[in-house]
């Protein structure tokens, strides 16, 4: 597993080889936070995407100066990786007001010594109808022209429809990687799958489809496959530290299926490359499957974790939040009804990000979860 | 056939021997600083007054959370499992149990074979719990096995408005400079405990006949709160409530000595 390895440790270094390698090309590397933000448009600019996470954090303590006890534990790492010089190979830094924590993590990060040399905000409305959308598109656009303006390069639309086809190509990959999650024997488990959406997140999208495409290949041709475990779906606040999974999967399941916003949410619609470039990215990125940050759109976002539910035919549904994440913790307990009203056993776990790992908690949960579905 | 169940949790370790379906005896140890040092002293200690050894014992199920530490169990189950078994064993009509521990707080629900259907388990804060009742005792200066009957004796209940038990704590110095009455500041710690029980229970909901095991539950000011804020009677254990996670333990290795034939006959 070569393929696996290699993405392994590409999630594991902030700095990766291949980020190392862009900057050593001359080119520029912007991190961003949310799946709100079009990166065809960052990608067209030969500007590297890079996601923001707040992996490998062992001490929040310059982040808590700034933030209140009801920040979540994710803002707080990203932050204290900010304050502390973790995102220096970062030539700027994008946020969305995705949620009131992370939009605190940029309001600080900004005023402090530490900043970015590019420090923006893009606004992305709460609604989704067409006003909602002609807003959006607007911001798009001033967003696309602060890239220009700054970095002093020009978008063009040539450069964009195929900036578009490389990530349309990564999403179909995914797909086909989640069609062998789905099937009886997994070949990999969860917490492979976070650490392959974690590279994703952190590398150039046309290398990386080269590597996910080997990876499928050596994964049909492989035999290690997880058999007589607990399947489950994990939904629910952000995630791409593979510990949360790997604490669940050592109990004897095995996560086969995803509707979080680092998987399945972030790859399961495409872009329409047929019409106006810049106007499919607008209806791809306001309309994929909508974060609970979005309001009234429950009744998709149920439809849609039901949906990878079937397709996997998992045993039980996981539905985590960060401590204080309200947009997660709200929605996790009306899925949890609609759950069991399904017939489908499910379980509101609340969990730390970061160096705060509640393991032995969360353990305990999780255990009696699996006793419950196996009695 | 003799089995054992060995429940460790975060304020005390409790063991339970039972001889095929009748519990032999059970002991209940204030904790050690590690797991596997409690599961040892209690076991020990109910072993010597039953006058066994190690090796009568067939099997032995582990729970609470030093579960999987404790190098004497055969294997290990979690203690929502645990309590939901031992609460039904004792009376079968029980469907709901409310377990309120020294560091957690559950709501479970089982099935008519004892076996779990769903369950809450409070989130990472010691409101609702135990422990936080200790801490409540202790600036009112009583006892914790004070607190209930001391309730009684109440003719206003305060109303403790912080959920944080810390916050909790300093309401009650506030009430206690102010002179009010110790009984009234008892029944309204009682009260504020009960709330927050509540609060859980409600997310699982409920299924006839509820019991309530744990150490809180011996506190008879919570008990009756919590009664009269669910519109519904408690079932009455013949056993100590303290030791259900134990006891279920115990019920779950009986059942699973069946499973080792080969192990049976090396005894």
């Amino acid at each position: 597993m070569r393929a696996l390895e290699e993405l392994t440790e590409v999630s594991e270094n902030l700095e990766n080889k291949y980020v190392s390698d862009w900057r050593n090309q001359g080119k520029k590397v912007v991190g961003y936070v949310c799946s709100y933000l079009p990166e065809e448009i960052l990608y067209a600019a030969d500007i590297l995407p890079y996601r923001i996470t707040g992996k490998g954090v062992k001490d929040t303590s310059q982040a808590d100066s700034y933030l209140t006890r009801v920040n979540c534990t994710f803002s707080r790492c990203c932050l204290e990786l900010g304050f502390s010089g973790g995102f220096d190979f970062l030539d700027g830094a994008v946020f969305i007001n995705g949620c009131d924590h992370i939009r605190r993590a940029y309001d600080n990060w900004k005023a402090h010594q530490s900043a970015l040399p590019f420090m923006y905000l893009l606004p992305v409305p709460h609604l989704i109808n067409p006003e909602g959308r002609q807003w959006y598109l607007e911001e798009v656009v001033k967003f696309k022209e602060a890239i220009e303006a700054y970095f002093e390069v020009e978008v063009i639309d040539e450069k964009l429809s195929e900036a578009a086809a490389v990530y349309n190509e990564t999403r179909r990959l995914f797909k086909k990687l989640y069609d062998l999650r789905a099937k009886d024997e997994p070949p990999l488990s969860g917490t492979e799958v976070v650490s392959i959406l974690s590279a994703a997140a952190a590398m150039p999208k046309k290398e990386f489809n080269q590597i996910l495409s080997e990876l499928i290949e050596e994964t049909e041709a492989s035999s290690s496959k997880a058999t007589g475990k607990v399947r489950l779906l994990v939904a629910g606040s952000l995630m791409d530290d593979p510990e949360f999974l790997r604490n669940v999967e050592d109990l004897g399941a095995v996560v086969v299926a995803d509707a979080l916003c680092f998987g399945a949410k972030n790859f399961w619609d495409l872009t329409d490359e047929s019409g106006d470039v810049l106007e499919a990215l607008v209806d791809r990125y306001y309309n994929h499957v909508p974060c609970p940050r979005m309001a009234g759109e429950y009744s998709r976002r149920f439809d849609f974790v039901k949906e990878q539910a079937e397709r996997a035919h998992v045993d039980g549904v996981i539905l985590e939040h960060i401590k204080f994440c309200d947009t997660h913790g709200a929605d996790n307990a009306l899925l949890k009804k609609d759950f069991e009203a399904a017939g489908i056993p499910a379980i509101e776990l609340e969990r730390q990000y970061g160096p705060l790992a509640d393991a032995g908690r969360l353990r305990t949960r999780a255990q009696a979860f699996l006793e419950r579905i196996r009695r | 056939m003799i089995v054992a169940g060995c429940d460790v949790g975060s304020l005390t370790a409790e063991a339970v021997v039972m001889d095929n379906g009748n519990i032999l005896g059970s002991e209940i140890i204030r904790v050690r600083p590690k797991p596997e040092q409690s599961a040892r002293d209690v076991m020990e200690k109910l072993l010597e007054k039953l006058d066994l050894v190690y090796d009568d014992i067939n099997y032995c199920v582990s729970t609470g959370y030093g579960r999987e530490t404790i190098s004497f169990a055969d294997s290990n189950l979690s203690e929502i499992s645990c309590h939901g078994r031992g609460a039904h064993w004792l009376d079968p009509s029980v469907r709901t149990v409310i377990d309120v521990g020294g560091q957690d707080c559950k709501a479970i629900k089982v099935d008519g074979d004892g076996l779990l259907e769903d369950f809450v388990m409070n989130d990472k804060c010691a409101a609702g719990t135990g422990r936080s009742l200790e801490l409540m005792s202790e600036a009112l200066g009583v006892d914790v096995s004070q607190l209930g009957p001391l309730s009684l004796d109440s003719s206003e209940v305060i109303t403790i408005t912080n959920q944080c038990s810390i916050f909790a704590e300093m309401e009650i110095m506030h009430y206690l400079c102010e002179d009010r009455n110790i009984a009234d500041i008892a029944a309204g710690i009682n009260d504020a405990m009960a709330r927050r029980v509540k609060l859980l229970v409600g997310k699982v909901g409920i299924k006839d006949r509820i019991g309530i095991t744990g150490g809180v539950s011996k506190n008879i000011g919570v008990v009756k709160n919590l009664e009269q804020m669910l519109g519904k009677e408690f079932v009455e254990f013949q056993e100590d409530p303290q030791i259900i996670g134990a006891l279920g333990a115990a019920v779950f290795a009986a059942e699973r000595v069946k499973d080792l034939p080969q192990r049976q006959a090396s005894r």
